[in-house]
């Protein structure tokens, strides 16, 4: 599976894998063994330990004259000041590429550092990029949160679009008594997910094409979270199994997500794939989205099986999101409840069940505040859109306001309480209370 | 304050005339009192008129107040036979505060003994306050001395110290609303000899001294504000005004059975009770009589339970302040209702399981003279007037010029 970085001369794009930090370098190496032909590999560490157990993808060693090898022990700066030292030789691997795809694990020190910077660089050879990658569980501390959400923002920052997956994801979906292997497999297979729905769509021979093109134009210079969903199913009501299933996925829980996509890329691959199921899949998607461009596509799969696998990508207009909120997308509330920030949480509806009913009894918690403060970007890595959105959050402005949560008008009382004689006297306010409003109103007393 | 006639043929020239007047948010009421020359107290006249222009303790309404002070005075100066010249004004309203401060003088004589001007000097500094612009003193009264770090010290001049620290208690309104009364009486061509907060003066008059001794909460139920005021040890410690009162509990009936409020209020008085009573749940009151929905009732459980919890809450709030304050565990002598409100039935057990403290109904046993005046906890302000008025004599022995001297002390309070 080694692939040479000379162009591809078929009409496929040049998709290029780039691993970061320990989590991207074995995510890299399990899609270098069972992803779709036509994809570069490259496992790019800090770590010589764990390039050493690279096989698959070319390796290559960040730092040498730095961390010589030897990691960066969670630091991010040092992590950043390797890959900045490379910078030459890493121009080099992103160069004429079209679609990069920069897979990380953030809260350590390498990804978390040098992602941005790759993904600057692969912005500059002018790929399409795209950070895939994975926040920490919420029981490996705050720190190692704080720095994974400041790396997720600062990559969002320059790359199209993250699709990020939170570890603490798996823990809601799960159940706390998964057991840490599968927890970890089940978030690998998250990300490989993302990495080859995206791919298999673009390299798939399709019967129904979505293109490079029709990616790029999703994605481009919207330096948005998005996310990917595949799902796959089998048997007789495999397209309803599939629905059920993206429904279920916490990127989409109850169809929220959906609604408040710019751009859908469906893409439906199986044997014999029949319009009926089609028209339910996209039927059932197009039921949750209001204005989004749908692009459906469908591919006969390379390799054999029954099952039909459906991949969506969703893709968000280019907005900042505040810190705060962006913490709470990260982290939807078990609860399905509007987290304490103050924001709703845009993947946690409160009157869907089916998800969250199912794991009853998780006692998840969203954290707590956003102390990472961001490195202000560079001059080259703001775009336009880039730099009217942080004008906008500079200005307090809560940006994204219609997607939040709708705001719902509040019941009234029933009975205006009046003051009767006191109406227009000086209020008698005592510790927030207005003692001129009758007691047994304010102590809710009934009277009947 | 010169000659007065007609003259009370009695002790011609011995005798002092000393005036109370409240001008309440139900009624404005004034009390003559005659000071022997051997200082005791008794009352010869009362004067009251219903109060139409003051709402929460507080003049809304200039010219009906000065008419309804008028009629008092008037009815006062008939009763008792004389002219009435001068008053000491109740004054309240929820912009009085009271707290507490402590003054610092060290004693640089070379003895150390402690003179009289030592004495001055440290309640000099006490009053030295830090007020708002728009505030100024009502009261500055002195609680207890403490030298060298001794406590409890009444008076301590003559004793040997190197500092003396001396603690008072202020009580102090915003100066545009105490000024409002005192232009009001003026307007009536009246002195006004002094001001005091109505707290103190209710207080005065019904507590004796072992009760001051002991520790005593005095609450004042008034129509329009809720006044306060706690004795340890002989002295005022704290003091509070909440501008709640018993027209709030009628306004409470009105919204609450929907009745008019004139009809709420004679509602209170006829069956009001601060307790709900067990039996009381199936009672109706026919308002057909003066309703104009023939076969209107109202259902007497409800409205003892929206008076009770109104009042209930009244005490807890007070109960939350003293708590703060610390002095809950002082008042060994209890709690003393007096005011219109003190008339409810029922209000001392529900006083009593608030404050888990004994209470009791305050009668103005200091001074001798008209029975229905010292009988009715809801003159308690105006008798206590007078008795402020006869502490401020005596504090300034009576000499000629003697009220212009008074005058110039409120000018001084006032005249900033």
């Amino acid at each position: 599976m080694k692939n040479s970085t000379k162009p591809v001369p078929n009409a496929n794009p040049v998709i290029r894998l780039l691993g970061l930090g320990e989590a991207g370098v074995k995510l890299v190496e399990t899609l270098a063994m069972i992803g779709p032909g036509g994809i570069e590999t490259y496992s790019l560490d800090t770590d010589n330990r764990s390039l050493a157990r690279c096989h698959q993808s070319q390796t290559f060693l960040l730092g040498q004259a730095i961390p010589c090898g030897l990691g960066t022990g969670g630091d991010s700066a040092l992590a950043r000041a390797a890959v900045e030292s490379e910078s030459e030789q890493l121009a080099g691997i992103v160069r004429g590429a079209d679609l990069v795809f920069i897979v990380a694990g953030m809260g350590g020190g390498t990804g978390t550092g040098a992602a941005s910077f790759l993904a600057n660089l692969a912005k500059e050879a002018g790929a399409l990029v795209v950070g895939v990658v994975a926040t920490p569980f919420d029981c490996e501390g705050i720190r190692r949160c704080n720095q994974a959400s400041g790396g997720v923002r600062d990559l969002k920052q320059v790359a199209d679009a993250v699709f990020h997956f939170p570890n603490q994801d798996i823990v809601l979906m799960e159940g706390a008594s998964v057991s840490l292997q599968e927890a970890l497999d089940i978030a690998n297979r998250h990300l490989c997910e993302a990495v080859l729905g995206v791919s298999r769509m673009l390299l798939d021979s399709g019967m129904l094409n979505v293109s490079f093109g029709d990616l790029q134009a999703a994605l481009r210079g919207r330096h948005s979270l998005g996310s990917v969903i595949h799902v796959d199913a089998s048997g007789d009501d495999r397209a309803g199994a599939a629905v059920r299933k993206l429904l279920a996925h916490p990127s989409a829980l109850g169809g929220e997500p959906l609604q408040e996509a710019s751009t859908l890329l469906v893409h439906l691959s199986g044997e014999d794939i029949t319009m009926a199921e089609i028209i339910a899949v996209t039927g059932a998607i197009g039921s949750h989205i209001t204005k989004a461009n749908l692009v459906v596509g469908a591919s006969r799969p390379g390799s054999d099986g029954a099952g039909l696998q459906v991949t969506v990508v969703i893709a968000h207009t280019a907005k900042l999101a505040e810190p705060g909120q962006e913490q709470d997308k990260m982290h939807p509330d078990p609860t399905g409840q509007a987290s304490g920030l103050g924001f709703s949480d845009s993947f946690s509806v409160p009157d869907t069940g089916s998800y969250f009913d199912l794991e009853k009894g998780i006692s998840g918690t969203s954290r707590g505040g956003f102390a990472y403060t961001p490195p202000a970007p560079t001059e080259d890595a703001l775009t336009p859109e880039c730099r009217e959105d942080l004008i906008r959050v500079a200005a307090k402005e809560e940006p994204n306001r219609k997607k939040r949560q709708k705001i719902v008008q509040e019941m009234l009382p029933l009975e205006i309480v009046s003051k009767g004689r006191f109406e227009k006297s000086e209020p008698t306010i005592h510790q927030g209370e207005d003692l001129d409003q009758p007691t047994y109103i304010r102590r809710g007393a009934v009277l009947n | 304050m010169g000659e007065r006639w007609p003259v009370n043929k009695q002790n011609v020239s011995n005798s002092q005339i000393i005036v109370g007047l409240e001008i309440g948010t139900s009624k404005v009421c004034v009390a003559v009192g005659e000071v022997s020359e051997n200082q005791i107290v008794n009352i010869i006249g009362l004067g009251q008129a219903k109060s139409r222009g003051v709402r929460k303790g507080e003049i809304i309404d200039v010219a009906l107040a000065e008419e309804d002070v008028r009629n008092a005075i008037v009815e006062a100066e008939q009763v008792a036979d004389v002219e009435i010249r001068s008053v000491f004004l109740g004054v309240t309203g929820s912009h009085i505060r009271g707290f507490n401060n402590t003054g610092v003088h060290p004693v640089v004589s070379a003895d150390r003994e402690i003179t009289t001007s030592d004495i001055q000097d440290v309640i000099k500094n006490a009053k030295a306050i830090n007020l708002p612009t728009d505030h100024s003193v009502v009261h500055v009264i002195r609680q207890h001395f403490r030298v060298d770090g001794q406590d409890g010290v009444l008076n301590p001049e003559g004793m040997l110290g190197a500092k003396i620290e001396v603690d008072v208690h202020v009580v102090s309104g915003r100066y545009n609303r105490l000024q409002n009364p005192i232009r009001l009486v003026n307007g009536l061509h009246l002195e006004v000899d002094n001001i005091s907060s109505c707290a103190l003066a209710s207080s005065l008059a019904i507590l004796s001294p072992e009760q001051k001794e002991l520790g005593t909460l005095v609450i004042d139920l008034g129509a329009g504000v809720t006044e306060y005021a706690v004795y340890s040890a002989g002295v005022i410690k704290h003091t509070g005004v909440m501008a709640v009162g018993g027209d709030h509990v009628s306004n409470d009936l009105a919204y609450g059975l929907k009745v008019p409020l004139a009809r709420a209020e004679q509602l209170k008085i006829d069956h009001g009770s601060a307790l709900i009573d067990l039996e009381a749940g199936d009672r109706e009151i026919d308002l057909s009589d003066d309703s104009l929905i023939p076969g209107r009732q109202v259902n007497l459980g409800h409205m003892q339970k929206i008076m009770s919890m109104r009042l209930q809450e009244t005490f807890e709030l007070i109960a939350r302040d003293i708590g703060q304050a610390g002095l809950i565990e002082y008042l060994r002598a209890g709690v003393v209702l007096c005011g219109g409100g003190a008339r409810i039935p029922q209000i001392t057990r529900l006083a009593r399981e608030v404050f888990n403290l004994p209470v009791a109904i305050g009668r103005a046993s200091t001074v001798s003279g008209v029975k229905n005046a010292l009988d009715e906890p809801e003159f308690a302000t105006p008798v206590g007037l007078i008795k402020f008025g006869v502490f401020q004599s005596q504090a300034n022995p009576r000499r000629a010029g003697f009220g212009r001297a008074i005058r110039r002390q409120v000018a001084a309070f006032f005249g900033r």
